[in-house]
């Protein structure tokens, strides 16, 4: 028999139920700690006023002589948002870089993840170090190692005016296409990381199988290795486009411009404008947006699964 | 070959006839992995509607010869046939054979349906089956391993049984004249095993299909197969049906490979005509019908199953084929008793009775003396 405790449990289960409420606690802990109790205090700057004050918005509440609580919510930063061209506008821009860079780190980033998980085995291991090689060094110092690459007497011109490809440096650097290259390099490895882990799961078995019944290589990997490794793209693709659209540093230090995005104008309303409410509204309403592509990707993914039971043979 | 040694004489099986050319020709093949022969240098022919089954531990190389057959492996060396054909070096997907695969392989992202129906649209679009045939032959393949109900299923809502049930279906869908099993049942349960064993004889029975099976498992290449080819070390030890594979095993390995067997050291000491007499280490006589002949003083091995021996009864004889010993152990398994019987320090004999009475009834107890003996034509005289 269990001893019984005072509870009348058995110990033996109230253990275990301790056991479970740490083991889902602590993630829980985690995720309230450091992201929700964050964005509860955006979401709380987002719909005061700007002051003239020290933190620069206005109290959520406040005592008023008589004994009253006064509370304060303005929306006016959400309409303002809303209203402004600059803002959508920043947004679409962002949009525009995060999808076509995230269409080319796939584009890139699929065959070198193949690569590497059918490489043998023996070379895996280095050729996955050399993909997140480049973090052991700082982000920011990466970005700014571009500028010397692409800037107009950087390696890059003069390396093509030496080959004679051109007679004067091209203008690179402070264009869009300095930010699709910047965004391309710094997470091509978000990109080839889960792809590598679903591929090399992927049983060369079924490939053989496939093979065995008639299937020629490539249209084994079109029936076979891109269907299962879906998961892998997707979870790829968030790791790169979710970000990307609020990246600040490379459209700041690589674009020029005409390269709005979303993040940069986001930096400009807190630190250059001061204006901490209307910057926190922007935030609210820029993460808001972006759980859309994440639970449209899922809703795809599951409905894929859905779709191919309804299939025909 | 040994299937001369065979006593029964009927109707020329194809392997048997000259005339007859053989479906598949496996022509002095080598497989090298880095240093390691798993295949060397075998020859093998098997023919139409043969169930032929390579039977060997594991590593022998069965597998890799399965696989050279499907051209998943291409050989160092040596030529492979299929219907008269040089197929060594077409590739998996253009050759006439499809292969059901230990792990069997399904699709995961596929249902059952689209599983069996993989290999009907893999071909060029001009010769591609029209979609109502291919539906009816999917039908068709559901239906005869009875999976319909289960065609909407993807393998991993499957059973194990259900989802060899689909990988053979898939198999089987394209109507291959030459069909690879993997160790076939391998992952399933005893009983499942030998109702699908059965399933398997009939299906290939009624589809006329040339049947190639990898198995570790002797009973089931017993059951099953029209010959059975024992490997080991990546060579082909014999070949030959079952019952001359079990009754006239052509060396040690295949005679302890297969059931079990007891192995009596000795050497030639007279032969006369197909009679060789052999003095055991145990220091008597045995006699024994053998068709190879052997040279005075060679050292061999006598065999003899263990439901070849019986009890002697009455002492009489002259001690040849006769071996006393003490009963140690009995194992007890329904319709038959093993007994174990200790007739040197350092051998143990196996002898296998029928329970023709009740268990206490049985004369043979623990520590009890007793005589065995077996005839001449009861077992056979190997060499090393």
């Amino acid at each position: 028999m269990t001893p019984m405790s005072a509870s009348g449990l058995p110990r033996i289960a109230r253990v275990r139920r301790l056991g479970r409420l740490l083991n889902i606690g602590v993630p829980y802990l985690w995720i309230g700690l450091f992201f929700l109790l964050p964005f509860v205090i955006v979401l709380r700057i987002g719909i005061a006023e700007p002051a003239l004050a020290q933190p620069p918005y206005t109290a959520l509440w406040q005592w008023v002589d008589s004994g009253l609580l006064e509370i304060r919510i303005s929306l006016q930063n959400f309409s303002l948002v809303l209203e402004d061209d600059l803002y959508l506008a920043a947004l679409l821009g962002s949009l525009q870089v995060a999808s076509v860079c995230t269409l080319l780190c796939l584009v890139i980033g699929y065959p070198m993840a193949y690569a590497i998980a059918t490489a043998p085995v023996r070379w895996r291991v280095p050729l996955l170090l050399l993909v997140v090689l480049p973090f052991w060094t700082s982000f920011l110092i990466r970005v700014y190692a571009w500028i010397g690459i692409l800037k107009s007497n950087g390696l890059l011109n003069n390396f093509l005016i030496w080959l004679g490809l051109i007679d004067e440096p091209l203008q690179i650097l402070h264009t869009q296409l300095a930010v699709y290259i910047g965004v391309v390099y710094a997470y091509l490895p978000f990109m080839i990381l889960p792809l590598y882990a679903n591929l090399t799961r992927l049983d060369r078995g079924l490939l053989e199988a496939a093979a065995d019944l008639g299937c020629r290589p490539l249209r084994a990997f079109r029936k076979i290795t891109l269907p299962l490794s879906l998961p892998g793209i997707v979870a790829g693709s968030m790791l790169v486009f979710i970000p990307v659209v609020g990246e600040f540093v490379i459209p700041d230090l690589l674009g020029g411009p005409e390269s709005l995005m979303i993040g940069k104008v986001l930096w400009m309303e807190f630190f250059s404008n001061k204006d901490w409410p209307l910057a926190a509204a922007l935030a609210t309403l820029l993460l808001a947006l972006l759980l859309v592509p994440f639970v449209l990707m899922q809703r795809l993914e599951q409905r894929l699964q859905s779709d191919d039971d309804a299939a025909r043979p | 070959m040994s299937t001369d040694t065979s006593p029964r004489q009927r109707s020329l099986e194809p392997w048997q006839d000259p005339r007859a050319s053989p479906y598949v020709r496996i022509e002095r093949v080598t497989k090298q992995f880095g240093d390691v022969y798993a295949v060397d240098d075998v020859s093998l022919d098997i023919f139409k509607g043969e169930f032929f089954s390579l039977l060997g531990s594991s590593g022998c190389g069965k597998s890799t010869l399965l696989r050279l057959l499907a051209g998943l492996e291409r050989p160092t060396a040596g030529r492979i046939y299929i219907d008269g054909a040089d197929v060594t070096d077409v590739p998996p997907y253009a050759r006439p054979v499809n292969m059901m695969f230990q792990s069997y392989a399904l699709f995961p992202h596929m249902n059952v349906e689209q599983n069996v129906g993989f290999g009907l649209k893999q071909a060029p679009f001009g010769e591609r089956m029209p979609r109502r045939e291919r539906a009816e032959r999917v039908d068709e393949m559901l239906a005869l391993l009875r999976i319909g109900e289960l065609r909407k299923r993807r393998p991993d809502q499957l059973s194990g049984g259900q989802r060899q049930r689909a990988a053979l279906a898939r198999s089987l869908a394209k109507h291959p004249k030459l069909l690879l099993l993997d160790e076939p049942l391998g992952a399933l349960d005893k009983r499942l095993r030998e109702n699908t064993q059965f399933e398997l004889v009939n299906l290939q029975e009624r589809l006329g299909i040339t049947f190639v099976t990898v198995t570790h498992d002797q009973e089931e290449a017993m059951t099953m197969s029209s010959r059975i080819a024992v490997m080991d070390a990546g060579q082909i030890m014999q070949v030959d049906t079952p019952t001359a594979i079990y009754e006239y095993p052509n060396c040690r390995l295949v005679a302890e490979f297969i059931g079990s067997v007891n192995l009596f050291e000795g050497k030639v000491v007279a032969v006369d005509g197909d009679q060789v007499l052999v003095e055991s280490r145990l220091g008597t006589s045995m006699r024994m019908r053998s068709l190879h002949p052997f040279a005075l003083g060679t050292p061999v091995a006598v065999a003899v199953r263990p439901e070849k021996m019986r009890l002697a009864e009455g002492g009489g004889g002259d001690g040849v084929n006769r071996l006393e010993g003490v009963v140690e152990d009995i194992a007890y398994l329904g319709d038959v008793s093993i007994y174990r019987v200790r007739v040197a320090p350092e051998q143990l004999v196996e002898m296998t009775l029928t329970n023709i009475q009740p268990r206490t009834e049985q004369a043979l107890t623990w520590e009890q003396p007793v005589v065995m003996e077996w005839s001449p034509t009861s077992g056979v005289v190997l060499t090393e």
